[in-house]
């Protein structure tokens, strides 16, 4: 493999995710000023309670986002210090950890900052610009942090500020009918979370002081389904070898669809994104520049190392085209929604997190994939402080193995903290699985 | 006398009755050695022109401080790294320790005397191991990676979390073609950078010394006190930091003065002795019988590792 | 030196580290089923009222081999146990599992049983973790009645609401007893190490209830309580370690340092036997109003709630037992302990109460690290003239 040629030429990012980059750099700039404008702030993380924060008329501020912008721009150590400063040990969830250190420090007093996270005043100025919560709700699914995170933020601000709780349960199966979407379970939790959402908006009724706008709810609902659909339409074109687009383009559109408002920009963005996939179908331009391996990313994104690894999968000509954390989640099913009565399809979704079932049902989800992208490896992210993720993880390498006769290779990384990430396991094990793939390309050839 | 036995050295210091530091000797060594430690202890004594009978009280400390022969009473060498550094420097708050195997950091409050603490964990390293690693990797004196580390720049990327994966990368660093400077540099980063996640246990506080034979390497000086964003205040002799306190310890005791723990009479010693948990005692020279006598009568006594003497 | 009965000491520190072999016995000898079930809240009393024994699964101390192949190695020391168990068969004397308590590792831990044994009957009745909500305590009622079903299923039997307040009875009665223990340690009336106090809890969650009720009630009756407590060691309360018993060696360790334990919120110390379950009433709604008055009396970091602060619960314990100071054993790895632990610290600082944090690995505790931070910590309280400040 020649080394030389450089990773510009082989990994083609799109252009039109950029369009989405800059809505969410300005949605940032402008929810950091929120207090200023006399709005009302919710901090809440994990489900995508965002369209009702909408009708509520609140300015939302999603922990885990923010965590991933600071880590993808190599600004999360401040909050990472802050964060230890304040107690918080170096094994936990990476996310809550930099979080909690973004709420550290805009909780702290400016004077007291001083005697805190010093020497990078930049990068620590974007640490602490979260605007204060007047309110944090949880809305939680698979992951157990993640359902205690906002209860902690809440004592960080000194137990002052109200805390709501959606308790979404897990996707367990202990029936037999239990499978992707369907049996009895599935019936009776879509409906046992739906209520907490009315409850959640009685919450929000009473907080903000205002009634609930049901038509807003409706109309955002409306253009966050239709701009699911394109999205999964876009998806599907990536079907096709050689693929238009990777997992990384895809990742790069999750702040979108996971937080921004549901509007016309939104649709017009993924309208975009699928609008030069189709273009680039038709040019024959793939992603990747010799796409000689498709493979699946399962684990939770490598924020610190977005861009990093990108071009390396791209120079041993492998298209990274599909992944857990960007095809399993994010509304992916948008048929379930009614936009006149959006509530169930909502609660649905939010069961559906990538993290929310158990072994069973993600074996069945990666089986699928495997045969509707035509997956020859899968790379498994060892995620350090996401045990949610890396639980099924072995197993799941062993079915893809056993059912399907598809590789895998294991590599140790971190969502948020760069320090868990080792570059010279990584090379060598993807290798490994390369080379087992041409033996067996090579065999069922002969 | 003070004495640390270390996990890769052994120190010895003797104290006057002023608290001045008039003898020191440290010696290398495999690992905690009784050979080291008495050799440690002659130098020590032959530094400051004195003879053992001259000595008074002895207290060990470190890792191997129940092997020490001939010492009166131990304590940890927190305890002692927090005395000997802040009376090496006076006002001293924060006291870094990076030894051979493990790392310390010690809020110490106005006499010298331990606030908080935090030692490393076990793959949260930072310690003197990396050092040796980086040292072998390229083939430089462990005494000479400092300076090499001061010419190169700090931007290649070492993971911090391993000394294991870091030989690795250095390697591969190295097979890339790296500047051997540019590779030091940016492991003393690293390391840098994992204590500064062990001052955050206990909280920065200025001023900060470095302890430790790692305390005489200057670019490791240099990276932690960018890592703190302060200054870090070079002690004259900073390994000898925990031998002395053990030694100013000794004089404290010897002199019933302030800034020991409260002494125990003999009654209360033995009430320790019998209620201390039935895990396996190693008792060197009980010959088994219930009415042997425990140690507490003021003599020195002969010391073995799982008996705690207070 | 402890002074408890040694014989039954004995016999219940064998149970305590092996509890598959006894349950081997249990089951040869009686001919019913044993039920694994997880920690943290699962209510044993229905697999009692259904005739078969329940046990709290444990950490085993066999090392871990075929399970480092199921679950990575940063999971707490409990789930890799539990995994490897399931792995080479450790756990194939049960008959069932259940768990009800849903911390994430751990369910990962219980998905390796599904796929290791995708035989054995394995059901998950997730207990609300979100407190204060009105809808959690139906929802949790739910669940206890699902499982009561699932037992039924597995066991072949029906549980009548008088074996269940039968059960409930014996079970509270060896909670009774036990905290009977942990009183007189308190006061300084008895001795009890804390690695035994330790195999008390332990056995109980693993054996024959109303045998355990019958060594306990031995126990209690030879033991000579009397009134002179050594006043000259550190009084130290343990804190934290939840789901699985902290090594014998480390709490050994603490103890020889001049320290004695004099009380612990530990899961298998005093959290297992804060609370006694409702006996009056339905038994089934009482196990759901155990399940939510238990995080009232201890609070635990793995539920939700804003009513109750475990922090200040911790000082209260600290100055019901004159303690002074606290260790913290953490687990490394283990999730809710680290997001809370911050809390903790903030509030014993501002107390200025000592606190001591060690974290303990799965394999491998290095000792002489541990006794060195444990005296250091001893040496710092004992420059402070009073005990906690109140």
């Amino acid at each position: 493999m020649p080394i030389e040629q450089t990773s510009k030429e082989k990994a083609r990012r799109l252009s039109s995710t950029r369009v989405g980059g800059k809505m969410v750099a300005d949605y940032w700039e402008n929810i950091f000023t929120a207090k200023e404008r006399g709005k009302h702030v919710v901090w809440y993380n994990g489900a995508a309670l965002n369209p009702l924060f909408q009708a509520a008329g609140l300015e939302w501020c999603h922990g885990e986002a923010f965590a991933a912008r600071l880590a993808a721009q190599h600004l999360e150590g401040p909050a990472q210090a802050a964060g230890a400063e304040y107690g918080y040990i170096g094994e936990l969830c990476s996310y809550a950890r930099t979080h909690l250190g973004c709420a550290v420090l805009t909780h702290q007093s400016a004077a007291e900052r001083e005697t805190g996270v010093v020497g990078m005043v930049d990068q620590q100025e974007l640490a602490s610009k979260l605007p204060a919560p007047d309110f944090f709700v949880n809305g939680y699914a698979g992951c157990s942090t993640g359902q205690q995170w906002d209860a902690m933020t809440y004592r960080v601000f000194d137990r002052k500020l109200p805390l709501f709780n959606v308790s979404i349960p897990m996707l367990w199966g202990n029936k037999p009918d239990a499978g992707y979407m369907r049996g009895e379970e599935w019936d009776e939790v879509g409906k046992y979370v739906e209520e907490q959402l009315r409850e959640l908006i009685a919450f929000l009724e009473h907080q903000t002081g205002r009634p609930f706008d049901w038509d807003a709810l409706s109309e955002s609902m409306s253009y966050i389904k239709r701009a699911s659909e394109l999205r999964l339409e876009g998806m599907a074109l990536c079907t096709q070898a050689p693929t238009p687009a990777t997992y990384w383009d895809w990742v790069a559109s999750i702040a979108p669809i996971n937080f921004l408002p549901g509007n016309q920009g939104l649709v017009d963005y993924f309208a975009g994104v699928k609008a030069e996939l189709e273009q680039r179908v038709a040019e024959g331009v793939s992603a990747v520049a010799d796409e000689r391996y498709r493979v699946y990313f399962d684990g939770i994104m490598n924020w610190n190392k977005l861009g990093f690894l990108t071009r390396k999968f791209a120079e041993y000509d492998v298209a990274v085209v599909a992944g857990r954390y960007t095809h399993e989640s994010f509304w992916q099913e948008p048929q379930l929604i009614d936009v006149d009565n959006p509530l169930r399809g909502m609660a649905q979704h939010y069961l559906l997190c990538p993290l929310n079932h158990g072994l069973k049902n993600l074996q069945e989800l990666l089986l699928r994939r495997l045969d509707e992208y035509s997956i020859d490896g899968i790379a498994f992210h060892s995620t350090r402080t996401c045990r949610a993720m890396t639980n099924p993880q072995t197993m799941l390498a062993r079915a893809a193995e056993s059912e399907r006769g598809v590789k895998s290779f294991f590599f140790e990384g971190d969502v948020a903290d760069a320090s868990f990430y080792n570059d010279e396991l990584f090379d060598s094990r993807l290798e490994a699985m390369l080379e087992a793939i041409d033996v067996q390309r090579m065999k069922s050839v002969g | 006398m003070g004495v640390d036995l270390g996990s890769t050295t052994a120190k010895a210091a003797v104290v006057d009755e002023s608290g001045a530091l008039v003898g020191s000797s440290v010696v290398q060594m495999g690992a905690v050695s009784r050979e080291a430690v008495a050799r440690a202890m002659d130098g020590a004594l032959a530094a400051a022109g004195v003879s053992q009978a001259d000595i008074r009280r002895t207290i060990s400390t470190g890792y191997g401080r129940k092997l020490v022969p001939g010492t009166d009473r131990t304590f940890t060498e927190i305890t002692c790294h927090a005395r000997g550094a802040a009376a090496l420097h006076p006002g001293v708050r924060l006291v870094i320790d990076i030894g051979g195997q493990d790392s310390k950091a010690i809020i110490v409050d106005d006499d010298g005397l331990v606030e908080r603490f935090a030692m490393n964990d076990r793959c949260a390293s930072g310690t003197g191991r990396f050092f040796d690693v980086l040292a072998r990797a390229l083939e430089v004196d462990v005494s000479a990676v400092g300076e090499l580390a001061l010419a190169g720049s700090e931007t290649l990327e070492v993971s911090s979390m391993c000394a294991t994966f870091a030989e690795t990368e250095v390697i591969s660093l190295l097979a890339q073609g790296r500047e051997r400077a540019d590779i030091a540099a940016s492991v003393h980063k690293a390391v840098a950078a994992r204590t500064l996640g062990l001052v955050a246990q206990v909280g920065k506080a200025t001023p900060t010394v470095m302890t430790g034979g790692v305390a005489k390497n200057p670019a490791a000086r240099l990276h932690v006190s960018r890592a703190l964003g302060h200054p870090v205040e070079i002690l004259d002799q900073p390994q000898i930091a925990g031998a002395y306190g053990a030694g100013l310890l000794a004089r404290d005791d010897y002199a019933g003065g302030s800034g020991s723990p409260a002494p125990s009479d003999a009654a209360t010693e033995e009430q320790v002795q019998v209620s201390l948990s039935a895990g396996t005692p190693h008792c060197q020279d009980c010959d088994g019988s219930p009415g042997h006598p425990h140690p507490g009568t003021g003599e020195p006594v002969p010391l073995e590792l799982q008996r705690n003497i207070r | 030196m402890s002074e408890l009965d040694p014989p039954v000491m004995s016999s219940l520190r064998a149970t305590a580290d092996d509890p598959v072999t006894y349950a081997q016995a249990w089951k040869a000898k009686r001919g019913k089923q044993v039920i694994g079930s997880f920690p943290m809240n699962f209510p044993s009393e229905i697999v009692h009222a259904a005739g078969a024994l329940p046990v709290i699964v444990q950490e085993s101390r066999t090392p871990i081999t075929e399970g480092r192949n199921l679950l990575a190695e940063f999971y707490c020391g409990y789930t890799r146990s539990v995994a490897d168990q399931a792995a080479v068969g450790e756990l194939d004397v049960f008959d069932g599992f259940v768990a009800a308590d849903h911390c994430v590792q751990l369910l990962g831990a219980v998905d390796v049983i599904r796929w290791a044994r995708p035989e054995k009957p394995v059901h998950f009745a997730q207990f609300t973790s979100a407190m204060d909500d009105p809808w959690t305590k139906p929802r949790v009622a739910g669940r206890v009645h699902e499982l009561k079903h699932e037992i039924e299923g597995v066991v072949g039997a029906t549980i009548t609401d008088a074996a269940l307040a039968h059960s409930i009875r014996v079970f509270n009665t060896n909670r009774r007893l036990l905290r009977k223990l942990y009183d007189l340690r308190r006061t300084g009336r008895a001795r009890i190490t804390a690695s035994d106090m330790q195999v008390l809890v332990k056995s109980s969650m693993v054996m024959d209830i109303e045998e355990h009720n019958a060594a306990l009630s031995h126990l209690l009756d030879r033991l000579d309580s009397h009134a002179d407590a050594p006043d000259d060691l550190v009084r130290l309360h343990l804190s934290g370690h939840f789901c699985h018993a902290p090594r014998p060696e480390v709490l050994d360790v603490i103890e020889e340092s001049g320290v004695i334990v004099v009380d612990d919120d530990l899961y298998t110390g005093f959290r297992y036997i804060s609370t006694d379950v409702p006996e009056h009433g339905d038994p089934l709604a009482a196990l759901s109003e155990w399940y939510l008055d238990r995080n009232d009396n201890a609070p635990c970091p793995t539920r939700v709630t804003v009513g109750v602060d475990w922090d200040t619960y911790l000082i209260d314990s600290l100055e019901k037992s004159r303690s002074n100071g606290v260790v913290v054993l953490m687990a490394k790895f283990c999730e809710p302990h680290m997001l809370y632990y911050p809390e903790l610290r903030k509030a014993l600082d501002a107390r200025g109460i000592p606190l001591l944090l060690l974290e303990t690995e799965h394999e491998g505790n290095p000792v002489e690290t541990l006794r060195t931070k444990i005296e250091t910590f001893v040496e710092r309280i004992r420059r402070q003239p009073a005990p906690v400040p109140s």
